[in-house]
């Protein structure tokens, strides 16, 4: 049996943050026009820990991760708020140079797409190399053996010949775990892994998934998953972060977000799945489509799609509301105030299965 | 459960903590963008200062080409003026009072002429443009399209490419007598073929794109699929080469006449005239009878290039940010 | 229970792309029927020759050998012009991406009335927006939409235009290709709902092709897993996922990420070999394991499979 509920929930509490997210506004102009696409969002990331920033497009995920990264489009920018790393606040870097420090030595990045960070007319091994001289100062045949090294960690058999291939001898899988050489490569203390796994197959994605764990075991790394698909989430993470309109609206660790989720959105989520449905019955749908991130949003952006939403939900926004010490949402329903809830059925059942503990002595 | 509350949070009124009621149309509505492609083209295309600063200058000219020969006191373009006095022509007259641009060597006034001029050159530049434009359009997307037809069609563009254009207009002059359409003839015959391959091209590009293949599950017909799907997509290019063609025909104009084989000398143009002003070039004070045709030509030309460049550019939606 | 219609009948279909040295399989010997009423789910992951069979049916993509037969009557190849107007209305497509699958310069209105416009199949102006205004409601968009752009619409939303185009021919059988994977997981059930719900309501029948199993599960009737152009499994749902013979099958099954962290932390994955298959010298037939379970298989493992099989149904007792 793994760790219990109560035995995780200790061990974050001695766990030492790396990044903190604090209030942060990203806005883009667009058109003439200005879009908020990060609205004021906190999140704390723990030294070790895998976790997954689950939402839907245009949530903010990507564009939250590229913040603290310096890869914001030319038309973006960071309007208010701070990321701490290492007691520097990275929200007030202004120039290429300072995020030369930061960009794959410290926080490193795997996309979606292999082929968009990999250059198709160098050898692969020429391009791992290039990082390895860049990051580990080794030079010349000591380089060439550590890119032999890290190619096997990857899983890549026979380092020496395929060293010398071209990306385009490479499968979608293959070449993803070159992506995530070249980023092993550079030692970062993060590594950010933008739905790695979207445009490959189940049987590969499971695979890369593996990879990343036994890279997350052996370097001590801190690994940020972005991701929509919660069949992913449910594997790799050790805590989730919910995005909705560009703010976090829930946080927790995985179990407590996926047995006692808290904000309307995230149960709604979790119960419009196929997986959870039931067959021959219509699956619980959320109605309507995502905020329009040009016009202002008031109270709970998530409100006029949700059917039990309060008055409330119009006019204010709602504050986090702690649930648990690792679990906290920022919804009405939790003020005491408010009306009670029911679980939707498909996630009762979940719980009652698996995880009743959760809600265990609250 | 702990609860941690804000301040704020505690000043909330209570009877809002009650369920607001849905309404599934709100849901609906909520996602909208209000982008819209035209719009966002010509915001794109305001902000190109040059841009707009040409546009006003050519839609000037263009308007006062047309506007010149009703206006008071205009001379006629071709009438010989004589002195009144010793009856002999007023050639060469520099600038004046008399004639703004003075006259050329027979004593025709070169301010009539060059406005003149210019309504015939713009006449053949719309005229080329256009035809090449549609003939081009019609057969590129059909060439494109209908992939059986592709082979024929690229036989045929080769042969005809291969045939060097001036050849063609040498013995087209040749055969016809040099007249206004003559010329336009002449320059239509081989100017659509670069302008096909174009559409062709793009049209090969974004014909099996999905709602593509959409249409035609719906069975919808060729030809309906070229005009509804396909063009739509391909206005910004057309837009702009037609743009292009006509500072290209006019400047065609000029070279043929220049040499030779174009207009006939009693016409009016911007190639005769320029051919003209070319012969007196050498005196230094007529050299004003190149330099206003010159100049025209100049402005012409290098306007419709700015303009067709400046479209392009905002009508690419990749530019719409 | 009475035989069930056949609606859609493939014969060992075959689709080559290319000549010679270049030439590619894409489907390989395909055998299967489609009931009336039904949804079959046709799961394969990239590459597979999945789409390449809904495209062959549609007649996008030209058939290479076999045949294709609707209601009995043969539609792949030369056909008549009387069938194909008719083979046209009757089977309709529905496209991956909502974002690739719509005209952008042209209104609603024309997406939606399009096939309209193609059939004649309306007498005066009004009853053509009539039809599109029905079509708007029974997907769930607003009659207003019509006059819009689908610029200004969501990806689920997109995705509910697209339907409506194809409801308007009143088909009575429609490839799905793919139609919920490019969509945001909070859309994806409106658009399964609205297919299920259309089901019912129309009595249509689907062809669901997909990569995710879970999805695949919960709509489809009966699936058929195919794997590099051959379809190496077909079963009843339940019965495929829980007696899955054939190891793709099994690999697939085991690969599939459950939304659920406590079972999915502990799942095993069976990886597939291809080469444990010896079937140079004793090439596969397709067989019939169990009532309705097809498997593609040689004598020899087909001997294995079922005392595996049967071994598993006794404990499922």
């Amino acid at each position: 049996m793994s760790k219990t509920i109560e035995q995780l929930r200790q061990e974050y509490g001695t766990r030492e943050k790396i990044l903190t997210i604090e209030d942060l506004v990203v806005k883009f102009s667009l058109r003439g026009e200005e879009l908020t696409a990060i609205r004021q969002a906190s999140l704390d990331v723990y030294k070790g820990e895998s976790l997954c920033i689950v939402g839907e497009s245009g949530s903010g995920k990507s564009v939250l991760t590229k913040s603290f990264m310096g890869m914001l489009d030319n038309n973006g920018w960071i309007d208010s708020g701070s990321v701490l790393y290492k007691e520097e606040d990275l929200a007030a870097y202004r120039f290429e140079r300072q995020w030369m420090q930061i960009r794959g030595k410290e926080i490193a990045m795997i996309f979606q797409d292999p082929m968009t960070s990999l250059n198709p007319l160098r050898s692969v091994g020429s391009q791992i190399k290039e990082a390895v001289e860049l990051h580990q100062d080794l030079r010349g045949e000591a380089a060439r053996e550590a890119v032999y090294e890290i190619l096997e960690n990857v899983g890549i058999a026979d380092p020496v010949r395929r060293y010398r291939q071209y990306p385009f001898e490479f499968s979608g899988g293959m070449r993803q775990r070159v992506v995530i050489a070249i980023a092993m490569a550079c030692k970062p203390q993060i590594l950010v892994c933008d739905e790695p796994t979207t445009a490959l197959d189940v049987t590969i994605q499971a695979q890369i998934l593996q990879l990343l764990d036994k890279l997350q075991k052996m370097y001590d790394l801190t690994v940020i998953y972005i991701t929509h698909d919660l069949g992913v989430v449910a594997h790799v993470a050790d805590r989730v972060a919910v995005m909705y309109a560009g703010d976090i609206i829930e946080v927790g660790l995985s179990e407590e977000v996926f047995y006692n989720p808290q904000h309307p959105y995230t149960m709604n989520l979790l119960s419009s799945l196929p997986q959870l449905g039931e067959k021959g019955k219509d699956l619980y749908a959320i109605k309507g489509t995502p905020p329009n991130l040009f016009k202002e949003i008031h109270g709970d952006a998530f409100a006029p799609r949700n059917s039990l939403a309060l008055k409330v939900d119009f006019v204010h926004r709602p504050p986090y509301f702690t649930v648990s010490p690792t679990h906290k949402a920022k919804t009405w329903l939790l003020d005491p105030r408010a009306p009670k809830v029911e679980l939707p059925s498909a996630i009762k059942q979940l719980r009652s299965k698996w995880g009743d503990d959760i809600v265990a002595g609250s | 459960m702990a609860k941690v509350l804000k301040d704020a949070a505690e000043k909330i009124d209570e009877t809002l903590f009650t369920f607001a009621g849905y309404d599934a149309k709100d849901a609906e509505r909520s996602g909208y963008s209000n982008y819209s492609y035209w719009r966002s083209t010509w915001n794109v295309f305001l902000k190109n200062k040059m841009a707009l600063v040409i546009l006003i200058l050519l839609a000037t000219v263009l308007a006062f080409t047309f506007v010149q020969p009703y206006l008071p006191q205009q001379k006629l373009p071709t009438l010989i003026h004589n002195d009144p006095e010793t009856g002999f022509q007023l050639r060469n007259v520099p600038p004046g009072k008399e004639f703004i641009l003075g006259t050329n060597s027979i004593g025709q006034d070169l301010w009539a002429r060059l406005w003149s001029g210019t309504r015939t050159s713009l006449f053949i530049g719309f005229v080329v443009g256009l035809f090449e434009a549609g003939i081009g359009i019609a057969i590129g997307a059909i060439w494109g399209y209908v992939r059986w037809l592709d082979r024929i069609i690229t036989e045929i563009y080769n042969v005809w490419d291969n045939i060097p254009s001036t050849v063609v207009l040498v013995l087209m002059t040749y055969i016809l007598r040099p007249s206004l359409s003559t010329l336009i003839i002449a320059m239509c015959i081989t100017g659509w073929l670069p302008m096909a391959k174009l559409i062709r091209n793009l049209v090969l590009i974004i014909r099996d794109r999905e709602y593509n293949l959409a249409s035609r599950c719906l069975g919808t017909p060729t030809h309906r699929i070229i005009v509804k799907n396909i063009l739509p997509y391909l206005v910004s290019v057309i837009m702009m080469r037609l743009a292009l063609a006509i500072p290209y025909a006019i400047g065609s104009e000029v070279f043929l006449t220049y040499i030779g084989l174009g207009l006939p000398v009693d016409t009016p143009s911007l190639g005769n005239l320029v051919n003209e002003g070319r012969r007196l070039m050498m005196a230094p004070s007529m050299r004003y009878q190149l330099i206003f045709p010159a100049i025209m030509v100049s402005v012409i030309t290098i306007s419709f290039y700015i303009l067709g460049n400046a479209f392009a550019d905002a009508s690419d939606p990749r530019n719409h940010v | 229970m009475p035989a069930p219609e056949k609606l859609l009948e493939v014969k060992d279909l075959s689709v080559h792309f290319g000549r010679g040295r270049k030439k590619f399989v894409a489907v390989h010997k395909v055998n299967f029927d489609i009931f009336k009423g039904e949804t079959l789910g046709l799961v394969g992951e990239s590459g597979s020759g999945k789409t390449t069979i809904g495209r062959a049916i549609v007649r996008i993509n030209p058939t290479t050998d076999g045949q294709i037969l609707f209601k009995g009557r043969c539609i792949s190849g030369r056909i008549a012009r009387e069938l194909d107007r008719e083979v046209t209305q009757k089977i309709q497509m529905i496209f991956q991406d909502p974002m690739a699958s719509l005209n952008e310069r042209a209104k609603v209105d024309y997406i939606v009335s399009e096939g309209l416009y193609n059939t004649k199949n309306y007498t005066c102006e009004e009853e053509r927006k009539e039809k599109v205004t029905k079509a708007l409601l029974s997907v769930g968009l607003l009659p207003e939409f019509a006059t819009r752009f689908p610029h200004e619409f969501s990806g689920g939303q997109r995705q509910r235009i697209g339907v409506a185009r194809s409801l308007v021919m009143n088909p009575e059988l429609i490839i799905a290709d793919e139609p919920i994977s490019a969509l945001d997981v909070s859309i994806r059930a409106q658009v399964i709902n609205l297919m299920n719900q259309l089901k019912k309501d129309l009595g249509l029948t689907y062809l669901f092709i997909a990569h995710d199993l879970s999805v695949v599960r919960f709509i489809s009737d009966r699936v058929a897993v195919i794997h590099l152009g051959q379809i190496v499994e077909l079963a009843d749902t339940e019965e495929l996922y829980e007696n899955p013979v054939h190891p793709y099958t099994k690999g697939l099954l085991s690969a599939i990420p459950v939304p659920n962290p406590r079972v999915e932390r502990k799942r095993q994955i069976h990886a597939y070999d291809p080469s444990m298959h010896k079937y140079a010298e004793n090439p596969p037939k397709w067989m019939e394991i169990a009532p309705r379970h097809f498997v593609l298989a040689n004598e020899e493992e087909m001997e294995g499979y079922r005392q595996n099989y049967n071994h598993h149904a006794k404990d499922a007792i």
